[in-house]
């Protein structure tokens, strides 16, 4: 929601706006800013569900109170669930996510920038990423488990093959639009191919490089609660699994959120990395 | 002292009936100033990309010192319109690309790159972010850039061309004096006639359908501002204006304007 405004926010700016501020009117003569509204919305969430929990409307066993959950939140860090506390649970799924897109981004990289700078390279590999990029993780789980076993490589590598295509399509289009003077231009210093690769091709990419990982995000996050579903003891999709069983709503509920505020802080995260590693982008 | 001879130059472009360019010879020494004039299609871009070697041609070839060239090299670095720059390097870093691939250490890069981009008037600006810099920042940062490489050809396309008209005209006497500095041999495709007759000791008039070399001219204005006169009096010269108007009667022969 805040990401949304950041981005109107940005619009704004670039057509010499100033920001709007929350409360004040703003500079386009609205009452309220798109901030405020949203933060509006999420208020009015949260009022309603507590007079629905309060009033019993629906039983705690389905829609528990705010406050439960939050609670849930301070019991889960402290003494845990499943046996293992919400850092215990939360690491173990952020190691797997981010062990996937390590080995997915050695692999999706190379093969992007393959397809991006040679015929031949766009023929062998477009083919195998057309092929995977519709199929739904869960499909393939059973697959990869019957090739690798139940135990953590097979976890991984279901998020890895999720999170292959996003980043090796957006790696080849970031290729194919270097600009052709930059690429004309070095080799008119003398550059080799592989100086090209990487002095020109590559940086200049990494903008889209860089949305292509933050889409392989999202998509492995939502992968890792499927690949938590088999046979693992611990992580967020485990917690909210078993919690589910035993008709733990408010685990439940607290997992789900926890899964939405780290999914937020990566983002965050990948915009902040985004102006460290390319503030040059969009200014040229 | 190098010699870049162009012999018959034909260039077909895929899918086009009439060639881009037919049967183009010239030649640039070190030293000269040769710049190609003529209409929009007459292929002088074309011919500045088969000397680059960035461009294949159908026909004939590009030898420098009797060597026939087979590719893009060092020797004929190329300053583009726009500037083609690398964002995500500051000012002495784009220059010190071009030392890097010359293999030049890392320790020397720096201070090197520094009294490049001092050449261009551009002290102190080294640490700047291309982003931060004007038009015509950029463009000398290139300009230094494609000397890093040492060149023993300076080609240019269009390099002023995007460039405000007073800026352009500063820029234009800091090319004749780096041009004279160094020795290079400068080939330059403009479409200011003025600028052509101002910066060039040869001028190469291209005229399009098909593109082709219609006549060559030798002119002395920049080597007059390079042993001392002022722009003003040279463009006062009546022979400017001469020279101006028979470049125009060949630039624009045979059309009814």
């Amino acid at each position: 929601m805040t990401l949304s405004v950041e981005t109107q926010r940005d619009i704004a700016e670039l057509r010499g706006e100033p920001a709007a501020s929350p409360g004040r009117r703003t500079k386009a003569g609205h009452l309220w800013s798109t901030r405020s509204i949203s933060l509006g919305t999420i208020a009015l969430f949260f009022i309603a569900w507590t007079l629905v929990a309060y009033f019993r409307l629906v039983s705690p066993v389905f829609l528990p109170s705010p406050l439960a959950v939050l609670w849930k939140f301070y019991t889960v860090a402290t003494s845990g669930f499943v046996d293992a506390t919400l850092w215990q649970h939360l690491s173990a799924s952020l190691l797997r996510v981010f062990a996937a897109l390590f080995f997915s981004l050695l692999v999706a990289i190379p093969v992007g920038i393959a397809i991006g700078i040679s015929r031949i390279g766009r023929g062998i590999f477009d083919p195998i990423l057309e092929f995977l990029r519709p199929i739904p993780p869960l499909a393939y789980l059973p697959l990869v488990i019957i090739w690798f076993g139940i135990g953590e490589p097979s976890k991984i590598l279901v998020i890895a093959i999720a999170m292959l295509a996003p980043i090796a399509i957006s790696t080849a289009s970031g290729v194919r639009g270097v600009s052709h003077d930059r690429i004309n231009a070095a080799k008119t210093l003398g550059a080799s191919n592989i100086q090209l690769v990487l002095n020109v091709i590559l940086p200049s990419a990494t903008p889209s490089i860089l949305t292509g990982l933050r889409i392989a995000l999202g998509t492995g996050w939502t992968t890792l609660v499927a690949a938590e579903l088999v046979a693992a003891t611990r992580g967020l999709g485990f917690m909210i699994q078993s919690a589910a069983q035993f008709l733990v709503t408010d685990v439940v509920i607290m997992g789900i959120f926890t899964i939405a505020i780290i999914a937020f802080i990566l983002e965050v995260g990948l915009r902040r990395l985004e102006r460290w590693l390319v503030p040059w982008s969009g200014r040229e | 002292m190098p010699h870049l001879a162009v012999e018959d130059i034909s260039v077909y472009y895929p899918g086009q009936q009439r060639p881009a360019l037919t049967r183009a010879s010239t030649y640039v020494k070190s030293g000269e100033f040769v710049v190609l004039v003529g209409r929009s299609g007459c292929g002088k871009t074309t011919l500045l990309n088969v000397v680059a070697g960035l461009l294949k041609p159908t026909d004939g070839r590009v030898r420098i010192d009797g060597e026939t060239i087979t590719g893009p090299s060092a020797d004929r670095a190329l300053v583009f319109q726009n500037d083609a720059l690398f964002p995500w390097l500051n000012a002495r870093e784009n220059v010190a690309f071009a030392l890097k691939l010359r293999g030049v250490s890392r320790k020397d890069r720096g201070e090197m790159a520094d009294r490049l981009l001092g050449l261009v008037k551009l002290d102190g600006f080294g640490d700047k972010q291309i982003w931060q810099l004007s038009g015509g920042m950029r463009q000398r940062v290139g300009l230094a850039r494609a000397l890093a490489a040492q060149p023993a050809f300076l080609l240019m396309d269009e390099p002023l061309g995007a460039l405000d008209a007073l800026t352009r005209e500063r820029m234009q006497t800091l090319l004749l004096d780096i041009w004279a500095q160094s020795k290079v041999g400068a080939l330059m495709v403009t479409h200011g006639i003025d600028e052509a007759l101002l910066l060039a000791t040869r001028i190469v008039v291209l005229a399009p359908g098909p593109g082709r070399i219609i006549r060559e001219i030798e002119t002395g204005f920049g080597r007059r501002y390079v042993e001392g006169e002022t722009v003003r009096s040279i463009k006062a010269d009546p022979a400017f204006a001469l020279a101006r108007a028979d470049i125009e009667d060949s630039i624009f022969e045979g059309e009814t304007v």
